[in-house]
């Protein structure tokens, strides 16, 4: 049985119907229309999905959406603050952190809840809190390069 | 040394923005309307006969559109080298994830219900999943007279009086695995069919053109009816070449309904079905004179084809040769055999055949230093190639700083400091590695094609087939661009793969982009810059000959306060009486050539890419496991267009290669992929890489044929790196692991093994 719900998306408001066991990844893929959050593994694995709920960072893939309702969703595309890229995202950029640019969503939004808890997060941290995002282009240096450099501020 | 504006910076990519901010579209974020979605019935078994599809209960779903079996394809048989793959199975079914029948329907779900309604009888048949076992007599034949898809053979030089001076000689057998790309993005399709016959895909696709080839040979269409077009794609690796049939079987769903059909794979899909890195069997023996110098060599390969021939007859080729033009070998013999078996078909998987063969020979490079008492350095250095040798296969080598590679390696590892004075349990290795800039094997063309506007504003754009794939083709063609124009990088964009818009391009595999595509957008550029300083002479009243460009402007050479733009001089051009836009169009076929078929002469690729690896590992003798501290990787890639860019690639292929050197395998049982997902197919995650990495680019020695000197650098950084890997082990704790991965328990054992010996 399908069921209204209201989710809170990068401070938007969205009235959905969805099925109980309607996965959180395809509520703000599909009907929402938000594809930057991206499915890489189905099983909560490689952090292609990874979003922030109440600033922490969840597997969109292994979350029903009908848990999200009443928290704060972020989602690669409410990064942007008044229309300048997130310090992280330019680092991402100048530092050439990405390459194909799936896995790049969810990286930036784990390490966005990492320097939430840990501003200043030490090499040994980021490497440690990357874990679970999977990249198979970068080898994770220029990534953990671009992190250090927004840490160290 | 020339000095350049825009080639040879550290510039962030071009569509870096998109990525950032989640607005790089992938084929699974496209959407159409009246859009339907579709999923595929695979085999269960591992080989039967197809005796009977019954989709009756499928069709009568609710939301069910299309249901479609072997009986409705072309039966056309397809494939890049042999023609041995089918659409959808009509005869027999080969290994387990064959494509048996495929459904359209209103959503995922109602789709995936269909797929389980859908009842197949087979005749289930013995099954061969073993190389050596499919080649007896007897065995299970999975196509037609036998199981042998390729052999090859030859002998070069004088090979009975190299191994009669042979002082030392070294044999072995040696084993490489199937591993999977594991590209994030899993392959996907949005096809879409207009009643003028026209069918349009979105494809996650490295190869355009060729994928429209094989898609309009296998649904019976013409070649320019199909357009396709290459949204992002969300990695690739030589997985993403169009030789498995998604796209096929999206078009056909698309074609039956009139709608447009997304049909995405699953992570298990992509692992079942998808075509890995073959599997290999090395029989190596090398002969070596008391000078260390390479006396002989004698290889016989058996590779594992799987049970269709995507780009494994191609593969098994490199893996058998493609070493040969690293050292100066002169007296070779070589045999290669590539048999079916009930397993995922094999394909390109970065590096090709390369790293296998380097798996092999780079560790008897190291039993031979140890025999002759010379340093591994050493032996490399009185073997590496040179500039202007002309290998055993007839390969031209126009530039190679392998020997600069070796020396730099070692002095950023500190190598022979550090090895002399190691830890227990720590060791040092080494790897050298040759790779090609493309290679002619799709006919006798490697050449790619580029067309340039030059907007009314000034600025260029390129329309370039290639495509990128996250490698970094789009900002690196446009640098090259940039460069030739004389323009910033601002002034220049580059459009998207589309097959109806660009001119043809064979794609990216190989290496072959920033050497063979670049200078193809070179000369495009060139013929723009013709055309523009044509123009601009007339409006400073001067000779075109005396014209130079920079920083968007025009001007005499020397001279550069009397200027004008090249905006002004594209309006000039397109603004008066008989005015026209400004196109440039260029073409370049690398000065390669076709191979022989069976005894592989002929020289490859235009240009040939170098380098070392080195790395420094611990071994743990309790539990065998392995742990990379530092890695040093100095390579010869020509210029480098962007370093950034060009690190990125190594340091992104040494994470494909230490998990080909440790811990990747695809497990089978009964054909069977038993891990087919990212928790029990391990691929490294940050915390599993060295803490120090550090990239060279050893820029000593220009490709004299590529563009501002450059070859190519997305493939080769994994192909050294399994060898320098279990040098380090050996240099560790003492013993030779001869099969890949490397794991703790082989390590145990081989400790075990050495334990037992000594006593």
């Amino acid at each position: 049985m399908k069921r209204k719900i209201v989710l809170n998306v990068n401070n938007d408001n969205y009235e959905v119907e969805v099925e109980p066991g309607r996965l959180l990844a395809d509520v703000i893929r599909e009907d929402i229309g938000l594809t930057g959050t991206k499915k890489g593994c189905e099983i909560g694995v490689c952090g292609a999905c990874t979003v922030l709920l109440d600033g922490k960072a969840v597997s969109s893939c292994l979350m029903l959406a009908v848990h999200a309702v009443g928290k704060k969703i972020t989602t690669i595309e409410g990064l942007m603050k008044n229309g300048e890229l997130d310090p992280l995202q330019k680092a991402f950029v100048d530092y050439g952190a990405f390459q194909c640019g799936f896995c790049t969503p969810g990286v930036l939004m784990a390490s966005k809840a990492m320097l939430n808890e840990n501003p200043h997060a030490t090499e040994h941290e980021i490497r440690e809190g990357l874990n679970g995002n999977l990249c198979r282009c970068t080898g994770y240096a220029k990534m953990i390069d671009a992190i250090k450099s927004v840490a160290g501020r | 040394m020339q000095e350049f504006s825009v080639v040879g910076k550290r510039l962030p990519r071009v569509e870096g923005h998109d990525k950032v901010t989640g607005k790089a579209l992938y084929v699974a974020d496209l959407k159409l309307p009246n859009m339907l979605y579709g999923k595929v019935l695979r085999s269960p078994i591992p080989h039967g006969k197809v005796l009977n599809v019954d989709t009756s209960r499928a069709r009568k779903l609710p939301g069910v559109k299309a249901v479609i079996t072997g009986e409705d394809t072309s039966k056309v048989k397809w494939g890049a080298f042999i023609n041995d793959m089918h659409v959808l199975a009509f005869d027999k079914v080969r290994f387990v994830g064959d494509e048996v029948a495929a459904v359209a329907a209103v959503d995922e779900a109602t789709a995936q219900e269909a797929v389980d309604l859908i009842k197949v009888d087979y005749e289930e048949l013995p099954a061969v999943f073993d190389v050596f076992e499919a080649m007896e007599p007897g065995a299970p034949i999975l196509h037609e007279g036998n199981n042998i898809a390729l052999h090859q053979k030859f002998v070069k030089g004088d090979f009975e009086g190299g191994m009669k001076e042979a002082a030392y000689v070294f044999e072995d057998k040696f084993t490489t695995p199937i591993v999977w790309h594991a590209y994030l993005e899993t392959m996907g399709a949005l096809a879409s069919y207009s009643l003028s016959g026209k069918l349009t895909i979105w494809l996650s696709t490295q190869t355009l053109f060729m994928a429209r080839q094989r898609i309009a040979r296998a649904l019976g269409m013409r070649i320019a009816d199909v357009r396709l077009i290459q949204p992002n794609v969300g990695g690739g690796f030589g997985g993403k070449s169009c030789d498995e049939p998604t796209a096929m079987i999206c078009g056909l769903l698309a074609q039956k309904t009139g709608r447009p059909v997304r049909l995405i794979n699953s992570r298990e899909e992509e692992f079942q079905a998808s075509r890995p890195r073959v599997a290999t069997n090395i029989f190596l023996k090398m002969g070596f004179r008391k000078d260390g110098t390479i006396a002989f060599k004698d290889t016989k390969v058996v590779n594992d084809n799987g049970a269709y021939s995507a780009k494994a007859p191609a593969t098994t080729g490199v893996t058998l040769t493609r070493v040969d033009t690293l050292y100066r070998f002169k007296n070779i013999r070589g045999e290669a055999l590539l048999v079916y078996t009930n397993k995922v078909p094999t394909g390109a998987y970065r590096g090709f055949g390369n790293p296998p063969m380097h798996f092999a020979v780079e560790q008897m490079m190291d039993m031979a230093a140890e025999a002759t008492g010379l340093d591994p350095t050493e032996v490399r250095l009185r073997n590496a190639t040179q500039v202007g040798d002309v290998s055993v296969h007839g390969w031209r080598v126009n530039s190679c700083a392998l020997s600069d590679s070796i020396k730099k390696a070692a002095e950023l590892m500190n190598w022979k400091e550090a090895r002399t004075n190691k830890k227990p349990h720590q060791g040092f290795g080494m790897g050298c590695f040759i790779h090609v800039s493309g290679k002619r094997h799709f006919g006798n063309y490697d050449g790619s094609s580029a067309v340039i506007k030059i907007n009314e504003d000034g600025k260029a754009t390129i329309f370039s087939g290639e495509g990128e794939i996250g490698q970094g083709a789009f900002t690196v063609l446009s640098q090259i661009a940039a460069e030739e124009l004389g323009v910033p990088l601002k002034d220049v964009e580059i459009s998207v793969g589309d097959t109806d818009s660009t001119t043809y391009c064979h794609g990216a595999y190989a290496s072959r982009l920033t050497y063979i595509a670049g200078n193809a957008v070179k000369a495009a550029a060139a013929d723009a810059k013709k055309q523009l300083f044509k123009m601009a002479a007339e409006m400073l009243e001067a000779d075109p000959e005396d014209l130079t460009s920079r920083e968007a402007k025009i001007f005499v050479k020397g001279n550069p306060s009397k200027a004008v733009t090249v905006s002004d001089v594209a309006r000039g051009c397109l603004y008066r009486e008989g005015g026209f836009p400004i196109v440039g169009r260029g073409a370049w076929d690398p000065p390669s050539e076709l191979q022989t078929k069976d005894t592989r002469d002929g020289n490859t690729s235009g240009a040939y890419s170098y380098g070392t690896q080195m790395c420094q590992v611990e071994v743990d003798p309790e539990t065998g496991k392995v742990k990379v501290l530092n890695f040093v990787a100095a390579h010869d890639s020509g210029k480098v267009i962007n370093p950034m860019l060009g690190e990125g690639q190594i340091e992104g292929a040494l994470q494909q290669g230490i998990g080909y050197a440790l811990t990747e395998e695809m497990a089978f049982e009964d054909g069977k992929v038993m891990n087919p997902n990212f928790a029990d197919y391990k691929i490294l995650g940050a915390d599993d890489m060295p803490e120090k990495i550090k990239i060279h680019f050893v820029e000593t020695c220009m490709e004299p044929t590529g563009p501002f000197g450059a070859k190519g650098l997305g493939e080769p950084g994994l192909v050294a790196t399994s060898p320098a890997i279990a040098n380090a082990i050996y240099n560790a704790v003492g013993v030779r692991i001869k099969g890949l991965p490397m794991t703790p328990e082989k390590i145990l054992n081989a400790l075990k093994e050495k334990r037992a010996n000594k006593q």
